[in-house]
């Protein structure tokens, strides 16, 4: 494949895109369905990013490369999910406050674990050795195979997130949502419809991590920054946390913008790109969030179509 | 009707020395009544701990002491969704409907539970509340308050309870609302066999319909009686006026 006309660069800002799309969906079932406000979605990224890379490197596989990868990824998603499933069930009695403060606190175990635990983690220094499942020769072919691999997993979440609105699990996620109380008159456990759904889509954000593991081919304890779940959060609630496309819609219009569009296409002085650029970055999607909960707090598509989508699927009853 | 002094008939409702409130302050004390094949009211000033005794009864808050036994089974401090399993079906005063579900899913979502085809469950719904067919598609969150409760009565139907429990279901409603609503209480045990017990501060609308009734004052129950020997100074006491 040739693929000379192509940046390096501009494959990494995509991936960047596609990967954060990815966390948006995962954080819209989470946030815009079953109201789990979750400020540590970079510890379960973190945790899946971390636990693939120690699988990978300190593990002697007697496997080829796609096995090795596909049961390292299987281990971060399991262990990830696994999180989930404790942080769900601690933070199930919790207030929004609570919930906020729980997996924040989730998120710092996870960072100070992957920088004490130097024997496993490498620590402050991180570890390199990570690989991708395939050898075409080129390095760029390599990532560009990657970013289309992880399109093809961020589009899996998309459908998935598509589908649950449509079924009867996705109405109880809102039912919890909106009444806990309520929906546990319905005949159907809350705490167990929003343990599923916080160990499912905890395990697609470890997953989500454990690719990006493969695509910087490192473990680097600055990698798990606020910004990954920044960047998320900013990005769902631009476009509407109530919305499958909000997620979309909003990383369109801040990573994209940020790292594709200013990066590449608008003459910035040199130095920026490394320095003023990123403190921007941040900087706009902090505003965008405060912005957008003061004036339009149910982002730029509004809130959930139901009634349209009822239309769609029962026609005139 | 049953009499609930017939004890040759297990009742639809036993509660038993009833005590329960919100974490260490007692709302409820040791409240006793069972409830038949019949309409069974709760009337009682704000205050007075009718959602209180609502919400427990449904499982949403524990019991402190005492029980509460739905056809024989205990289901004290059972979880509300297993107390749902169990044929109770609850309508709250407030927020009774999901806002961003349609009417369509708010009705759909109570009718997880059973076997019944939806279809068929739907259908004698719009039989009690025509209305709702031309609403289906629209937001819950934008009905008016008496298609609320409509929705929301709909919705307790859908799971096919045998008990009703109804928490001040007029409250706030237009004077057209309440009558019909009233009517529809009524309908629905009539038609449906559901025993129903009902809160209510609408003391006239709701001896209108009830068999036997209760006075709850400051979270004491008075003795069940007839809805037909109930005085005005019996309410009177009951109320506090």
């Amino acid at each position: 494949m040739n693929l000379d006309w192509l940046d390096a660069f501009l494959i990494f800002g995509a991936f960047k895109v596609i990967e954060i799309m990815g966390l948006g969906l995962l954080v819209h079932l989470q946030l815009g369905l079953t109201r789990v406000a979750n400020f540590g979605v970079v510890g379960f990224w973190g945790l899946g990013l971390y636990a693939f890379g120690v699988a990978y490197l300190k593990v002697d596989w007697p496997f080829g490369d796609v096995y090795q990868f596909l049961i390292c990824a299987a281990i971060a998603t399991i262990v990830a999910a696994a999180a989930g499933l404790v942080v769900g069930w601690l933070i199930s009695d919790l207030d929004d406050d609570g919930t906020l403060v729980g997996t924040l606190g989730f998120a710092t175990i996870v960072v100070i674990l992957a920088t004490t635990q130097q024997g496993l983690t490498g620590g402050a220094l991180g570890l390199g050795g990570l690989g991708f499942p395939y050898d075409f020769g080129r390095v760029k072919t390599h990532e560009f195979t990657w970013l289309l691999i992880t399109t093809a997993v961020v589009v899996l979440i998309f459908v998935y997130a598509w589908r649950v609105h449509r079924t009867p699990h996705g109405r109880l996620l809102i039912a919890v949502g909106a009444n806990e109380a309520l929906a546990r008159s319905l005949g159907k456990s809350a705490t167990a419809a929003r343990l599923r759904m916080m160990m499912v889509t905890s395990g697609a954000m470890g997953l989500l991590g454990a690719m990006h593991g493969v695509m910087v081919r490192s473990l680097e304890i600055n990698s798990l920054d606020v910004s990954v779940t920044l960047a998320a959060l900013a990005a769902l609630i631009l476009g509407g946390t109530a919305r499958v496309f909000g997620a979309v819609v909003g990383v369109l219009l801040t990573v994209a913008l940020f790292d594709i569009v200013i990066q590449f296409y608008i003459p910035i002085p040199d130095g920026w790109n490394t320095q003023a650029l990123p403190v921007a970055r941040e900087a706009v999607f902090g505003a965008a969030i405060v912005l957008m909960l003061i004036f339009r707090p149910q982002g730029l598509l509004g809130q959930m179509r139901r009634p349209a989508l009822m239309r769609r699927l029962h026609g005139d009853w | 009707m049953v009499n609930s002094g017939d004890t040759s008939v297990t009742p639809a409702v036993s509660v038993n020395g009833l005590s329960s409130g919100y974490g260490s302050v007692a709302v409820l004390h040791d409240v006793e009544f069972t409830v038949g094949h019949e309409i069974f009211a709760v009337l009682g000033a704000n205050g007075a701990g009718k959602t209180t005794l609502l919400t427990t009864l449904a499982g949403l808050i524990p019991a402190f002491s005492g029980s509460i036994a739905y056809h024989g089974t205990d289901v004290t401090n059972l979880a509300a969704s297993e107390s749902a399993r169990l044929g109770v079906g609850y309508v709250p005063q407030e927020a009774a409907v999901f806002p961003d579900l349609s009417v369509l899913e708010n009705l759909t979502v109570g009718g997880m539970i059973g076997t019944r085809p939806h279809e068929e469950r739907l259908e004698e719904v719009f039989e009690t509340f025509p209305d709702l067919r031309s609403k289906l598609d629209l937001r819950a969150g934008n009905l008016s308050g008496g298609e609320s409760r409509m929705v929301a009565c709909g919705r307790a139907l859908m799971q096919d309870p045998t008990v009703l429990l109804l928490d001040e279901p007029t409250a706030g409603l237009s004077p057209l609302y309440l009558e019909l609503f009233f009517e529809k209480v009524a309908e629905i045990h009539r038609t449906r066999g559901v025993s129903i017990v009902l809160t209510e501060q609408n003391a006239t609308q709701a001896l209108g319909i009830a068999d036997r009734v209760m006075v709850l004052s400051l979270g004491v129950g008075s003795e069940p009686m007839s809805a037909d020997a109930v005085t005005t100074d019996l309410l009177r006491e009951g109320y506090q006026i």
